[in-house]
C-alpha cells in the first residue's frame, strides 16, 4: 500500500500534473492561436474593450451574480467554484508537498477556513448533483461527464476530510490516502480533454464572443464559389 | 421576472401549423413557417458541405471550437430564456438549441468527434436533426439575453445566427424575410417592401404638408441632397406606417440645421441577412454604403430600427474598408446629441401619460443606446416609469431575429414569444410605450391586441414630434412661407444668422 501510495504521489502525480499542464498549455495555445487568425482576417478589428473588461470582470468576481436565478443554484455553485479553487492551492498541507518536491511554497489557508471550506465544497456538490439529478432543465441538458465530474471532485475533498480530521486506524488512512491522491491525479489527467478545460479557456470568453462577430470582409464571392464551382 | 409555464392547451394552439400537410410532405420538413420549395434530395450531405465552406471562409471555427471546449451545461440560460419560461420545454433552453449545431461541429469537423463516431458508429447528421434545427432556430428571437447569464460565455444568439445561415444554404429559410431581400437586392426599387420611388416622394410631400399644418412650420425632407452630413436610411415601413417618426425626425433635423437627405437610390435600412445569412447581409451592407458615398454623405444614420441599426454599425466597417468606412449613428444618438447641446425645445406639458421606455435587443444588449433616450423622455415625460429589468438585460418583444415578419407564426409570437413582454408591460402599467425599432412596434402592437393590453405604442420620434416646440424664427419663416431646407441653411441656430 505504502509503495503504491508513494508511486501515486510521485512519478504518476509527475505524469499526470505534465499532462495537465501539457493538454492545458496546447488548448490555450489553439484557442488564442485561432483568436489572433480571426482578428487577422477580420474585416473590423476595433474592439469593445470596456464591455469584455466590465463582463470579464463581473464573471471572475460574480457578486452581483450570487443571488440572480435560480437564487439556491448561484449561490452553491459560486461557493463551490471556491472551494475548488481554494483548497487544493492554499491547504498547508499540499503546499507542505509543493515545498518538498521544487522547492517553492506560499501561505496557506487557515487551518479552520480549509475545514470549512472542505466541507462546503461536498455540501455544496451533492446539492449540485441532486439538482442535475431532479431538476428537469438541468437533468435535460446533462450529459455523462457533468455527472462524471461531479462524483470524481468529491473524492478527494471526501477522502482527504476524513483523513485530516478523523481519528481513523493506519490501514484505512492508508487506503483512503490512496484514493485521494489517485483521484486527484486522475483529475489532472483529464482537465485538459474534457469541460473542466474551461478554468483556463473561461477567462478568454468575453474576447472570443467579441471577435465571433468580426467577420472577414467580402466572404460572399468565396463560400458562393466553394459552394457552386461552376458558378 | 419570471412567467408562468403556458397550459398544453394553449402551447398546442401556438406550435400549430397553418401549412397543408401535403406541402409539408413535398417539402419533406416540418416547420411552422412557410418555405419555398427546395431541393430535398441528399440533405444530410448539403448541410454539411454548406457548414465547411462556411467554415472555410469565415471565423466560425474559432468559436465553436471555444464553445464545445468550454461548455458546462450549466442551464443557467434557461432563467433568461423568455421562450423556455413560456413553454417549460427543455428543448427551448438556449443551451440546448446550441447543442444541437456544436454536437454537428463536433462530430463531423473535429478529429476527437470523428474518431469517436467511427468507433460508437453514432452521432452522424440526419433529416431528422435538421428538421430540429430547422424548427428550433427559428423558435429563438436571437434577442442574446441568454448570453449575458452564461458563466462561461458562451453566445447562443450568435450559434443561432450560424445556425440558420447554414440551414439558408440548403434553402431552409421563412419564405416571408426571402421575399423581402429579393425585392430589396434584385427588385427595381431597392427595398424590402418595393415602394417605387415615386410613391416614395409623395409621402415626403405629405409629411411636409402636415407638418406646416400641424405645427405651422415648413420642414422639407431632403431627397439625393449630396455632401450631406447625414445620409438617413429608414426601415422603409416606417414611410408606409409610421408618419409621426419620420415627422419627428424630420423636426429634430429643422431644429438643429443640420444637413441631411433620403437617398432616392436606396432608401431602406432594413437588412433581414442579419437573421439568416451573412453573404445576403454583406450585400445589403454594401448598398447602404455605396448610396450614402453616391450622395457624398459624411455620415450614415439610421432610423427607428433595432437590427438595421446594429447591422449597419457593426458591419458596414467589417464589409465597407474598416477603420475607413463611413461612421454609423443611430438616430437615438443624434437626437440625444441635439438635446444635450439645448437645440430641442420640448415641451413638458404635452405628454402627460404614463410613458415607459422599451429597449431593442439590438441596441441595448451591448449597452450600446440604453441611457440617451431615457434622458430625453424624461426631459419632457411628466410621468415616466420604468420597466425592469431593463437596459441591456431587457427582455425581448418577442419578435426578434425575424419572427416579426413571419405572419404564419404570430399565434407563436402572441402566446409564447411575447409572453414575458406583454406581462412586464401589464405590470408596468404605462399608457404609452416607447419602442424605437420598426420590429418591436409591430410586435408589441400585435401584443397590444391580442393580449388586451392597455398601452399604445409609438415611435421615440413620435412623442418627439407631439412635444417639439420651435422657436419663433422658425414661425417667422412659416408666415413668409419660405421653405426650410435643412440641407440648404440653418435656421434652428441662434447664432447662425443665415436663416433669419
Amino acid at each position: 500500500m505504502e509503495s503504491l501510495l508513494h508511486f501515486a504521489r510521485g512519478p504518476l502525480f509527475r505524469l499526470c500534473f505534465m499532462i495537465m499542464l501539457l493538454g492545458l498549455a496546447r488548448i490555450l495555445f489553439l484557442d488564442l492561436w485561432e483568436a489572433y487568425r480571426a482578428y487577422r482576417k477580420a474585416g473590423d478589428k476595433k474592439m469593445p474593450w470596456r464591455l469584455i473588461v466590465r463582463r470579464g470582470l463581473e464573471w471572475a468576481f460574480p457578486m452581483k451574480r450570487i443571488w440572480r436565478n435560480p437564487q439556491l443554484y448561484s449561490f452553491v455553485s459560486i461557493l463551490f467554484h471556491i472551494g475548488l479553487i481554494l483548497v487544493p492551492v492554499f491547504l498547508f498541507a499540499h503546499i507542505d508537498l509543493w515545498k518538498s518536491a521544487i522547492g517553492i511554497s506560499w501561505p496557506a489557508l487557515p487551518f479552520r477556513w480549509a475545514l470549512w471550506l472542505t466541507i462546503s465544497t461536498i455540501v455544496c456538490a451533492a446539492v449540485l448533483l441532486i439538482e442535475r439529478l431532479s431538476v428537469k432543465a438541468i437533468h435535460s441538458l446533462s450529459r455523462g461527464q457533468d455527472y462524471f465530474w461531479l462524483i470524481l471532485l468529491l473524492f478527494p475533498f471526501v477522502t482527504g476530510f476524513v483523513c485530516a480530521n478523523l481519528k481513523i486506524g493506519a490501514g484505512l488512512y492508508q487506503f483512503l490516502m490512496l484514493v485521494h491522491v489517485l483521484s486527484g491525479d486522475v483529475i489532472f489527467l483529464l482537465i485538459p480533454f474534457t469541460k473542466m478545460a474551461h478554468c483556463v479557456l473561461a477567462p478568454f470568453s468575453q474576447i472570443i464572443d467579441a471577435l465571433a462577430w468580426k467577420f472577414p470582409p467580402a466572404t460572399d464571392q468565396d463560400i458562393l464559389e466553394t459552394l457552386n464551382p461552376n458558378h | 421576472m419570471k412567467t408562468k409555464v403556458i397550459t398544453e392547451q394553449g402551447r398546442d394552439k401556438a406550435l400549430a401549423t397553418i401549412k397543408k400537410p401535403e406541402v409539408i410532405e413535398r417539402q419533406k420538413l416540418n416547420v411552422r413557417y412557410h418555405i419555398e420549395d427546395l431541393d430535398v434530395n441528399d440533405r444530410p450531405r448539403r448541410f454539411l458541405e454548406a457548414f465547411a465552406a462556411i467554415l472555410k471562409h469565415s471565423n466560425y471555427r474559432m468559436v465553436l471550437d471555444h464553445f464545445t471546449r468550454v461548455t458546462a451545461r450549466c442551464s443557467r440560460c434557461a432563467v433568461a430564456c423568455h421562450i423556455y419560461q413560456a413553454t417549460g420545454d427543455p428543448k427551448d433552453i438556449p443551451c440546448y438549441r446550441s447543442g444541437l449545431l456544436l454536437d454537428v461541429y463536433r462530430r463531423h469537423f473535429t478529429l476527437g468527434g470523428m474518431i469517436r463516431g467511427r468507433i460508437t458508429g453514432g452521432g452522424y447528421i440526419t433529416d431528422e436533426k435538421i428538421e430540429e434545427m430547422a424548427d428550433s432556430f427559428y423558435n429563438c428571437t436571437a434577442c442574446r439575453r441568454c448570453a449575458l447569464e452564461c458563466p462561461l460565455g458562451l453566445d447562443h444568439g450568435l450559434v443561432t445566427h450560424l445556425g440558420r445561415y447554414i440551414l439558408s444554404e440548403i434553402g431552409i429559410v421563412p419564405r416571408a424575410l426571402v421575399v423581402s431581400v429579393r425585392a430589396q437586392l434584385e427588385g427595381p426599387y431597392h427595398n424590402t417592401s418595393a415602394v417605387p420611388v415615386p410613391a416614395l416622394k409623395d409621402t415626403i410631400e405629405f409629411l411636409e404638408d402636415d407638418m406646416y399644418e400641424e405645427k405651422s412650420v415648413k420642414i422639407k425632407f431632403p431627397a439625393d441632397v449630396e455632401g450631406s452630413d447625414y445620409v438617413f436610411f429608414a426601415p422603409v415601413s416606417d414611410y408606409l406606417m409610421e408618419a409621426d417618426t419620420l415627422m419627428g425626425i424630420a423636426s429634430v433635423f429643422a431644429a438643429t440645421g443640420d444637413s441631411w437627405t433620403i437617398g432616392t437610390e436606396n432608401f431602406d435600412a432594413i437588412n433581414y441577412g442579419l437573421f439568416y445569412n451573412d453573404r445576403i447581409m454583406e450585400r445589403v451592407i454594401k448598398r447602404v454604403d455605396s448610396e450614402a458615398r453616391r450622395l457624398n454623405g459624411k455620415q450614415v444614420l439610421i432610423g427607428e430600427c433595432g437590427h438595421a441599426s446594429r447591422t449597419a454599425k457593426n458591419f458596414l466597417p467589417t464589409f465597407c474598408g474598416g477603420s475607413d468606412s463611413l461612421p454609423v449613428l443611430n438616430i437615438l444618438e443624434y437626437t440625444h446629441k441635439a438635446w444635450r447641446e439645448g437645440k430641442l425645445k420640448l415641451d413638458p406639458d404635452v405628454v402627460t401619460e404614463k410613458v415607459a421606455y422599451h429597449d431593442p435587443c439590438n441596441l441595448a444588449r451591448n449597452r450600446w443606446i440604453v441611457d440617451q433616450p431615457r434622458e430625453v423622455l424624461k426631459s419632457f415625460c411628466r410621468n415616466y416609469v420604468e420597466m425592469t429589468p431593463k437596459g441591456e438585460d431587457n427582455i425581448c418583444c418577442g419578435g426578434g431575429g425575424g419572427a416579426v415578419s413571419i405572419d404564419e407564426i404570430r399565434s407563436y409570437r402572441m402566446t409564447i414569444g411575447g409572453k414575458l413582454k406583454a406581462e412586464q408591460i401589464r405590470k408596468c402599467g404605462c399608457e404609452i410605450l416607447v419602442a424605437p425599432c420598426a420590429n418591436c412596434k409591430k410586435q408589441l402592437r400585435e401584443l397590444v391586441e391580442d393580449q388586451g393590453l392597455n398601452c399604445r405604442v409609438v415611435g421615440f420620434h413620435d412623442l418627439i414630434y407631439k412635444a417639439i416646440d420651435f422657436d419663433g424664427s422658425l414661425k417667422v419663416q412659416h408666415e413668409e412661407d419660405t421653405t426650410l431646407d435643412p440641407g440648404k441653411y440653418n435656421p434652428g441656430r441662434p447664432s447662425d444668422g443665415k436663416g433669419k
